[in-house]
């Protein structure tokens, strides 16, 4: 490896990487019973053990090695989501998981790198200032095909976060004011068609978001919960393993989608601002190494990674504010769960690996 | 190539750079709802969450106990546990609904009309599903609290009211019983300490003093997760704190006495002190078990005792008036001494019948003969008071018999007291729009027609003449444990003279000792003075007719001894027949457990 990768890496970067992922280890202890290998707490711990083997391991490899080989690690994720929906288990509804013996995973979160790397890559490989008809609409089936097998799955919220990725990388490769228009027009029209498709449930939630005291014991309850669980936690919190919402189980799915929830109690505003922090930190890092990348693609790839991770925040810390619909999505770095946490870990192992190879080449 | 490249490399970056605004948006939006949320509304959210995990448990205080002028025990408590349903805690009604059913033999309807009814009562008041749960429901909830937390235990203290030694209840009808307290009385002044579901007294003492014998409930705020499973104590509980003890005049030995000797009767017995109006006993006949109103009574129980044609519910002491009969005729004495038609020289001849306004009145078969004023006390002469009645006119008895205190309530402590009736030309003209007829004068002179009277009036008339002409207040309050300085009963002095009361006094002493009417109260050794009385109810005619289907009322109202009473008695037996032979001898017992217990 080329002495310039060793030392370009930056050390701050993962250093609020892992203060983000150690808070959410600290919350889901506190939060959860036990400190065993196989409780929460344990498991959280063997996650990110594992997350930051993968993230050195990939640095290792240049980016060029995956974009090149995009094709067919594209079909192996494919074939992936496939097989999830032959042999697939389901957990909390969604059958979006493939059950390893010792752990289970989701193949719909690695595949979102794989998406992000082959959108790049596509639109990287148009020479043009503008992207034409044709380069949207196979963008689009890149980016579609496995969002509609995720669908299947019944996994609407994981689905709903490759949306950003098409939009993005569209815009950054250059979209003309009437295809953008075009879209939109679509949007409009199958809007409809996806609310009326929606689970009751899932209208329920949006609808709460709109007029949220319309149910306080029936959809709104775990809105209503999570702000009491926020508001409650006041300036400083109120201390590890004290806050009554998550601890006496009023907060749903605490330790995963809510756990920033438990954070804000326990920490109190300066620990839920000092989060936000992190992200708006990790937010900068990648937005200057989008800026530094050596060439398109690095650009597109750190973009679309980037664009992931805000929406994924925005989704998840809105729903626990209560300002967004509650959808099924973690918080990166945070919630417990290997499968998103190792995703996030090789994303940003990639784009620290496009940072340090900005002058190689 | 190359350019082409580098222009599309600083296209991305001028494109990406339009991003960055709105990103900066979005972390100052989020950052804002966390000041709103944690900053501007921490405070109200730090209570909402503490209203979520505290549940305040309530704890009923006891009630004071009851007891007689000797600390006998009259009502207590005893403790046990109700079974409550808590809405909020429930997570599958059928599974609750099941389990009521299957472990604890719970009517499914019943706990299903219940939480339908308590949608509207509201979402945080627990249903009552079980009273006085036994051991094994008790550890059957407490075995399956884990996984039925909606289920949950709470001590309760139930009133628990005496039994004699033959297990009749105690007094029942002036102790009274408790319930739960309606949105009227809640709305009303007597009960101010009570709240929503508060048992108040529901008549008698317990109704009378309620606010005395209430306790002070306490509370517990238990720490309970979002499924309402109790996991822990907030601070140190409030302990409820027993109700005062009331303390009654009664005396509980004569008390027992007396509802003996009703045992099979209909009627009603009391007895006081006639010189302060203290009750020593208060009987009623038939009776009913105040315990049966503890727990919450069935529709079914309740109407049961309502429907009853004996009304066991009614306190036949002061709840009910009647025709006095020839008691009455202690009141036509004094009326007849007091406006001077009567002198040592009045006599009347009796010859059996006498004939009024053209209709035939009689007294006994042969007649009493020439019969003076006592003589005519003690034997009951019928004659000599209608004399006397046509000679006073109805104005006139009206007046005595107020000054006696008949046609009001006597002020005693109990609720529900009747004021009874005193026939006048006025109260006719009020009640009936009509006029009074000379004729109906007669039948009132001995103590008929619409007159009609409450045992208890009728013996503190009677204490009257024996206590030198004090109307007292007959009262059962002995003492309180929670009010200030013991009440006042002052008694109210009607201004009869010595002369005329000593001489109604001898009329009822030879009544009982001087081959009268109430020989059968006489006891060898004491100076006993009485009347009898013995109200009809229906003409004689009928009564041949229809044998014994509506037997006279028996009475008889006396005290003891002549000079400085210490007890005065007054018994009244429905349907019992004569005074003489239904109502003395039972006025005997108590005078003789009276003076038996004295010695």
């Amino acid at each position: 490896m080329d002495r310039r990768v060793l030392f370009g890496f930056d050390w701050l970067w993962l250093l609020a990487l892992l203060a983000l992922s150690g808070t959410g280890v600290v919350a889901i202890w506190s939060t959860t019973d036990g400190t065993s290998l196989d409780s929460y707490f344990g498991k959280q711990l063997v996650y990110l053990c594992c997350a930051l083997f993968v993230f050195i391991v990939l640095l290792y490899f240049n980016y060029h090695v995956f974009s090149d080989y995009i094709v067919f690690i594209y079909a192996v994720g494919m074939i992936m989501l496939g097989l999830v929906l032959v042999i697939g288990v389901s957990i909390h509804g969604n059958r979006s998981w493939i059950n390893l013996g010792i752990i289970s995973f989701q193949p719909s979160e690695v595949m979102k790198i794989v998406v992000i790397i082959a959108l790049a890559k596509y639109y990287s490989m148009h020479e043009g200032e503008y992207l034409g008809i044709k380069e949207l609409f196979i963008g689009g089936l890149i980016v579609f095909v496995p969002l509609f097998m995720v669908v299947l799955q019944r996994d609407l919220g994981t689905a709903v976060t490759y949306l950003p990725i098409y939009g993005v990388l569209s815009c950054l490769a250059g979209i003309r004011k009437k295809h953008l228009l075009l879209l939109l027009v679509i949007v409009v029209i199958a809007a409809p068609t996806a609310w009326f498709s929606l689970q009751g449930y899932q209208r329920g939630r949006i609808m709460n978001v709109i007029y949220p005291s319309s149910d306080p014991y029936g959809m709104g309850y775990q809105s209503r919960q999570s702000e009491i669980a926020i508001g409650s936690g006041r300036l400083l919190g109120k201390g590890f393993k004290q806050g009554s919402q998550g601890n006496l189980g009023f907060l749903p799915a605490r330790h995963t989608d809510f756990v920033f929830a438990v954070l804000a109690e326990e920490r109190g505003f300066v620990g839920s601002v000092f989060i936000l922090g992190l992200f708006l930190f990790l937010s900068y890092r990648l937005f200057r190494t989008a800026r530094e990348a050596k060439d398109r693609i690095g650009k597109m790839i750190v973009a679309g990674v980037l664009s992931l991770l805000l929406f994924h925040m925005t989704i998840n810390i809105g729903m626990v504010e209560g300002l967004l619909p509650i959808a099924g999505i973690p918080l990166p770095f945070v919630s417990a769960g290997g499968s998103s946490l190792i995703t996030y870990y090789a994303a940003m192992s990639l784009c620290m690996g496009i940072w340090v190879r900005r002058y190689v080449n | 190539m190359e350019l082409q490249q580098e222009t599309n490399k600083q296209l991305v970056q001028q494109r990406m750079n339009l991003f960055c605004y709105p990103v900066l948006l979005i972390f100052l939006i989020l950052g804002a709802r966390l000041w709103q949320l944690q900053i501007i509304q921490g405070a109200e959210y730090a209570l909402k969450a503490e209203n979520n995990r505290v549940r305040r448990v309530e704890l009923i205080a006891p009630r004071g106990m009851i007891s007689d002028r000797n600390h006998k025990v009259l009502a207590e408590h005893r403790s046990s546990f109700t079974v409550l349903l808590y809405r909020e805690s429930i997570t599958d009604p059928a599974a609750t609904v099941r389990f009521l059913a299957e472990k604890l033999g719970i009517n499914s309807e019943d706990v299903e009309s219940k939480l339908r009814r308590s949608r509207e009562t509201g979402m945080y008041r627990p249903i009552v599903v079980e009273e006085e749960a036994g051991i094994e429901d008790i550890s059957i909830i407490e075995a399956h609290r884990r996984d039925h937390p909606e289920i949950q235990l709470v001590p309760e203290p139930l009133r628990s009211y005496k039994y004699d030694e033959t297990g009749v209840p105690l007094a029942a009808h002036l102790l009274g019983y408790i319930g739960e307290v309606t949105e009227e009385e809640l709305d009303g002044e007597l009960f101010p300490s009570a709240d929503y579901g508060s048992l108040v007294g529901q008549s008698g003492i317990e109704r009378k003093y309620n606010e005395l014998l209430v306790g002070q409930n306490g509370e517990r705020l238990v720490l309970v997760d979002s499924r309402g499973r109790e996991v822990g104590l907030l601070d140190d509980e409030n302990k409820p704190i027993t109700g005062g003890e009331v303390q009654l005049t009664l005396d509980l030995d004569l008390q027992k006495v007396a509802a003996k000797a009703l045992e099979d009767k209909v009627g009603a017995i009391v007895a006081m002190d006639p010189g302060n109006g203290e009750i020593l006993a208060m009987a009623s006949a038939p009776s009913f078990d105040p315990n049966a109103f503890s727990t919450r009574l069935s529709y079914k129980d309740w109407n049961a005792l309502l429907e009853d044609p004996d009304r066991p519910l009614q306190n036949r002491c002061i709840q009910n008036s009647y025709a006095p009969g020839s008691i009455f005729k202690l009141i036509m004495a004094e009326a007849g001494l007091e406006s001077g038609l009567l002198d040592k020289n009045t006599f009347v001849d009796c010859e059996g019948t006498v004939e009024y306004y053209g209709r035939v009145f009689h007294c006994i078969e042969n007649g009493h003969g020439r019969i003076g004023l006592e003589n005519a006390i003690a034997r009951s002469c019928n004659i000599f008071f209608y004399e006397l009645g046509r000679r006073l006119g109805i104005s006139r008895i009206a007046d005595h018999a107020a000054i006696m205190g008949l046609g009001q309530k006597t002020g005693i402590d109990l609720p529900g007291e009747r004021s009874g009736i005193v026939p006048s030309p006025e109260w006719k003209k009020r009640t009936q729009e009509e006029r009074w007829y000379l004729g109906e004068t007669i039948p009132v002179s001995i103590g008929q027609g619409a007159l009609s009277t409450t045992p208890l009036q009728v013996l503190r008339a009677v204490s009257a003449f024996a206590n030198g002409g004090f109307l007292v207040t007959p009262h059962l309050l002995y003492s309180a444990e929670k009010s200030e300085g013991n009440p006042e009963w002052p008694p109210k002095q009607i201004g009869v003279s010595e002369s005329s009361l000593s001489r109604i006094r001898e009329g009822m002493w030879r009544s009982v000792n001087g081959g009268g009417t109430g020989y059968g109260a006489a006891i060898p050794g004491l100076e006993i003075c009485g009347k009898t009385g013995t109200a009809q109810i229906v003409s004689k005619e009928t009564q041949k007719r229809v044998p014994g289907v509506a037997d006279d009322h028996a009475w008889f109202a006396g005290f003891s001894p002549r000079e400085n009473p210490e007890i005065a008695v007054v018994v009244f037996i429905e349907h019992g027949g004569t005074g003489g032979v239904a109502a003395a001898p039972l006025a005997r017992k108590i005078f003789k457990a009276f003076y038996d217990k004295k010695e």
